[in-house]
């Protein structure tokens, strides 16, 4: 932990508030180290009237240290920072859960007359989980779900899924088969499906995968939740090690978070399609991916992905590939597509978005836009052949 | 296609359509022969989509080894490839003794600004012949490209590149790159190039028929003062397994210099399992016979 140097040789603090600064010191909370290799600590310190306050903002020119109001004065600091409404709001940048969720209240404000927020359930970590409603009425429409984030470091789905909300409602009325979908089928995006690893990613740890959930016995954190569906659990392509990034957990739905979808979707009763979005690879594939066996649609999910992928190529001349997850990517146990599959969501896919490794997961926020763009096109192709494919 | 001069490492390797010697006609009629070859990675009809799946898996994972033997080999930071295509292939699997791959590829430069920009022309071509062995790291590659970049441009720019290394402040206040945003600070790109191409290495030694790696981030580095003006230094990366997801730390130790071949030495850290096992990997791109200097 690292002490603050007082003084200096600046006129700085007098005798008294020196010796505030060294109570000050003594009660620092407890430091969060950077997961990288150069040292730098973050110190969170308590301010508890204004003298202390304006100590701190003396401190502020020291260098390299960073110094956080207190929680408070934080708060306030944050809600002045925060955007009023989404029109200021940047489509093309990567943000932190405060701003996603601030954004997510506005947006549910200003598109009130089609958007509503639902709220799931909870993390292990506390955190609320959110779904994003859009329907123009009816009850229990049938119902497309749309989940990005689920791994944490891919950080081009939730920027996706942002994107995509936002299209939906500024092509309503305009584009025709947006405008049919909607009439006759309710949408719903969850945009950050692992809130708990999304802000360790920001705090900590950038290639965070796993939830954040701990259970004794191991000291290693952290379930994959796209392995700890109810589909074939435990088998080939999941792993019961807790260190292992692809660790399926004690039991299906052990998560909160896998277990918060299952009883939304469940107890809706009528999602007639759900599109899982993952990066990278550039993949859009369907179930199932617990094993080599085909689904009895197969040559329907076959040609529809063929054609969202020819949608998608179109936009940009991005290449996708595509097919079966076990064949496509590799074989992978209770996962999320193949679980609704067997529930009884016939139209269930996967996308694994940009790129095919260049950057990876640390994909450029300047192709933000882009890819969102293009995948909209497939899931636009998507929705469409549910609609008029009606079971 | 003829390549202009076949590079090394090693003989006998020439285009696509090999003539094996004799022992080899043999060992080919002992390997069982999978299913014809495939064509380029859009959308077939024909045959049964899982059997066209493993096959493609295949001849991208030995497209992807030989890349990465190919950018260690040709020892230049500013002449890296990556795959743009797989065109043709064919595998043997053998499931005692692994896997024969041959396949033919297309390869771009490794330039991440132009990545965006379609149809330049900068394709190259390769064809190679690549033998995975079960569970055994460091496949076996004969690889062949057709020149991408003009001899004489690629020294110029391993020596700018050179240069741009030396004029370098030490110590280095690296955080990461590219940052948590995927930016890369265009000062920083030389330490970039010449990181991909010291993972390359690693990344060849450790590709099999199954996993595959990527170079994920740049976490440290530091860079040595050297008497003979080779570029010298340390660095951590983060490679990214795709079948199991892991994220794997490598420390590697590089020395360079334009023109002549690269030297590398790695440790990267095994999966944590419960009891806490580790390992080490060292690994040399000098000939055994050679003592290294480091």
């Amino acid at each position: 932990m690292q002490g603050i140097p007082g003084g200096g040789t600046r006129p700085g603090p007098s005798p008294v508030d020196r010796q505030m600064l060294l109570i000050f010191s003594f009660t620092l909370a407890v430091a969060l180290g950077q997961m990288n290799f150069t040292g730098d600590q973050v110190l969170r310190v308590l301010a508890r009237d204004e003298k202390q306050l304006s100590l701190l903002r003396d401190l502020e020119v020291l260098k390299p240290q960073k110094v956080l109001l207190d929680e408070e004065r934080e708060a306030m600091a944050k809600s002045r920072r925060l955007e009023r409404s989404t029109s200021s709001f940047s489509y093309s940048a990567y943000h932190n859960l405060e701003e996603i969720y601030s954004w997510i209240d506005n947006f549910v404000m200003e598109h009130s007359d089609i958007v509503s927020k639902i709220h799931i359930g909870n993390s292990f970590e506390n955190r609320t989980i959110l779904v994003l409603k859009f329907s123009t009425g009816g009850s229990r429409h049938p119902a497309i779900w749309i989940d990005t984030g689920i791994h944490s470091r891919e950080w081009i789905t939730h920027a996706t899924g942002i994107w995509t909300a936002n299209q939906i409602v500024s092509d309503y009325g305009k584009d025709p088969i947006l405008t049919d979908i909607l009439k006759a089928m309710d949408i719903f995006i969850e945009l950050v499906t692992n809130p708990d690893g999304f802000a360790f990613t920001h705090s900590m740890n950038r290639l965070w995968r796993k939830n954040k959930s701990i259970r004794p016995g191991t000291f290693c954190i952290g379930v994959d939740l796209n392995r700890n569906w109810k589909s074939g659990f435990g088998g080939n392509g999941s792993n019961s090690n807790p260190c292992s990034e692809t660790y399926h957990g004690p039991f299906p739905q052990s998560e909160p978070e896998v277990a918060a979808i299952v009883n939304f979707i469940t107890a809706h009763g009528n999602f007639k399609a759900l599109i899982s979005i993952h990066s990278y690879s550039q993949m859009l594939m369907y179930p199932y991916g617990r094993s080599l066996e085909p689904v009895s649609n197969q040559r329907e999910l076959y040609n529809l992905a063929k054609d969202a992928v020819k949608a998608l190529y179109e936009v940009h001349g991005t290449e996708y590939i595509f097919g079966s997850i076990s064949t496509t990517l590799y074989v992978a146990s209770g996962i999320t597509v193949d679980w609704a599959y067997d529930s009884g969501i016939k139209y269930a896919f996967s996308f694994e978005l940009r790129d095919t490794g260049h950057y990876g997961f640390l994909l450029p926020a300047t192709q933000i836009i882009p890819t969102a763009q293009e995948t909209w096109m497939a899931i636009r192709t998507i929705m469409e052949h549910t609609l008029t494919h009606a079971y | 296609m003829q390549p202009r001069r076949p590079p090394p490492p090693a003989p006998g390797s020439g285009p696509w359509g090999p003539r094996p010697a004799a022992p080899l006609i043999a060992l080919l009629l002992l390997l069982v022969p999978v299913v014809a070859a495939a064509e380029s990675e859009s959308a077939e009809d024909r045959g049964q989509p899982q059997d066209a799946g493993l096959q493609r898996r295949l001849l991208q994972q030995a497209a992807r080894a030989a890349l990465h033997f190919f950018n260690f080999r040709a020892g230049s930071p500013s002449a890296l490839r990556v795959l743009a295509q797989v065109q043709k292939g064919r595998a043997w699997i053998n499931p005692k003794e692994g896997c024969k791959v041959d396949v033919v590829f297309s390869t771009e430069r490794y330039n991440l600004e132009s990545l965006l920009q379609e149809g330049e022309g900068h394709l190259g071509k390769c064809s190679a012949r690549v033998l995975f062995k079960n569970q055994k790291p460091r496949p076996a590659v004969n690889v062949t490209c057709t020149r991408l970049i003009e001899k004489k441009k690629r020294q110029q720019e391993d020596y700018l590149l050179y240069k741009q290394m030396k004029q370098l402040k030490n110590p280095l206040e690296i955080v990461s790159i590219p940052d948590n945003h995927g930016h890369i600070d265009p000062s920083l790109r030389p330490i970039w190039d010449l990181a991909f191409l010291g993972s390359s290495y690693v990344m060849w030694e450790m590709t099999t028929q199954f996993s595959r790696y990527y170079l994920a981030q740049l976490t440290s580095v530091r860079q040595w003062k050297t008497n003979d003006d080779t570029i010298d230094f340390d660095y951590t990366v983060l490679l990214h397994e795709l079948s199991t997801q892991e994220i794997i730390p490598c420390r590697i130790h590089l020395v360079w210099y334009p023109g002549k071949p690269l030297k590398v030495k790695y440790h990267c850290q095994e999966l944590q399992t419960p009891e806490e096992a580790s390992g080490t990997e060292e690994g040399s791109a000098v000939a055994p016979t050679e003592l290294s200097n480091f």
